[in-house]
């Protein structure tokens, strides 16, 4: 066989740049940041802005829910770190919470970051070891924003009102 | 270093053909929206239909000779690499179709039947290597006039009155049934530049395809030898 190193290296080549071009249509980037970013996740060079994140964790522990949020989420802009988007549900969940009634439209946005955070653990459970947290697993969390975002004759119960937010 | 044409027909084949038909393969669903994001759309059903007649017109007019791609002459390396370019060429025939061909709509399908009827009248057609790659590039020129220029314009937003006269009385002709979606300038010179790097790509197959195989080689040597 004549070359065997020039066809091997073509060989090599030509199934890398196959698996960027199905990795691109799979993934369906919307602008050359997002590729970068994708790149980065698939490659394992990817983290959370690490100042960021603890900025938005004291905003957490303060009660600032909205401003956590967003905090994580530039600290998180691939939204590719399991962490950030629990506490990003986390933060809806508490924002979204109302002694008479809760915000389904802030619920149903912390279910779909709840999911996101299921999804990037392999093993599909997280457990979040924060004291000032009352559900420390995502799979807590997704039933109870689930359970607020049901319409059940119980709803009508008056001593709901003494309920306690987690 | 040596320049040896072999080893330059070997780099060709293997690195040079398959990375470039595969950037048609990754330009050629590429569409860029008013917005200005990327859409990417993967080949549809239709475009692996023209891909597969296109396949077997590049066999028929020897453009690709089977033969002397794959075969047990060659190492199982040299086989390997052959066939991801092959493969590379199939998807980038599809992609390079997906290009010039509307995404929905009434066009889309009469841009579809436009090419599978050319495609398949060629089938029945005689052909050689340089012929082809002429007629693929009227195909692919004319087809991508049509949609980039010309329906292009017409969907374009904004524009001056004549345009869009014109555009309501084409939208009314066909009874709505156009559905041409606007996008931004960039898809049509992301389109052009995919198709001139596929015709382009082509070109080292016409050469290839004027030499010999060595059973023409052997069969000519013995016809000379007995004149």
């Amino acid at each position: 066989m004549r070359y065997p190193l020039l066809h091997a290296t073509g060989i090599t080549a030509t199934l890398l740049y196959a698996g960027f071009v199905v990795w691109v249509y799979a993934t369906q980037p919307r602008t050359f940041k997002d590729v970068t970013e994708g790149a980065r996740i698939a490659s394992g060079a990817y983290k959370v802005d690490a100042a960021r994140y603890d900025t938005a964790l004291s905003l957490f522990h303060r009660g600032l829910f909205r401003a956590a949020r967003e905090e994580w989420e530039r600290a998180d802009p691939a939204r590719a770190d399991a962490r950030t988007q629990f506490y990003i549900a986390y933060a809806l969940y508490r924002e979204g919470w109302g002694r008479l009634y809760h915000d389904d439209a802030l619920y149903g946005q912390g279910l779909q970051a709840v999911d996101r955070a299921l999804a990037l653990v392999p093993a599909g459970s997280l457990i979040v070891d924060d004291p000032d947290l009352k559900m420390h697993s995502a799979a807590e969390l997704k039933a109870e924003l689930e359970k607020g975002r049901e319409k059940t004759w119980s709803d009508l119960n008056p001593l709901r009102v003494l309920e306690e937010r987690k | 270093m040596k320049d040896d044409p072999a080893r330059r027909r070997a780099a060709a084949r293997a690195l040079l053909l398959p990375l470039v038909f595969l950037t048609v393969a990754l330009l050629g669903g590429m569409r860029v929206a008013v917005d200005r994001s990327f859409v990417f759309l993967p080949p549809p059903l239709v475009t692996l239909v023209m891909a597969a007649l296109l396949s077997s017109l590049f066999m028929r007019g020897r453009l690709v000779r089977l033969d002397t791609w794959l075969g047990s002459r060659h190492g199982v390396l040299t086989n390997i690499s052959h066939a991801l370019t092959l493969i590379a060429l199939f998807f980038a025939s599809a992609q390079a179709f997906n290009s010039v061909l509307p995404e929905q709509g009434l066009l889309h399908w009469m841009f579809a039947f436009f090419f599978l009827w050319t495609l398949w009248n060629d089938q029945f057609s005689a052909f050689d290597p340089f012929r082809l790659l002429r007629s693929l590039g009227v195909l692919f020129g004319t087809a991508f006039v049509l949609k980039h220029m010309v329906l292009g314009a017409l969907a374009a937003p904004g524009g001056s009155w004549t345009q869009r006269i014109a555009s309501a009385i084409f939208q009314g002709l066909s009874l709505g049934t156009l559905d041409i979606p606007a996008v931004a300038p960039a898809t049509g010179y992301i389109s052009f530049f995919t198709l001139a790097l596929y015709v382009m790509d082509l070109r080292p197959l016409l050469r290839e395809a004027r030499l010999l195989t060595p059973g023409e080689r052997r069969a000519l040597l013995k016809e000379l030898e007995e004149d």
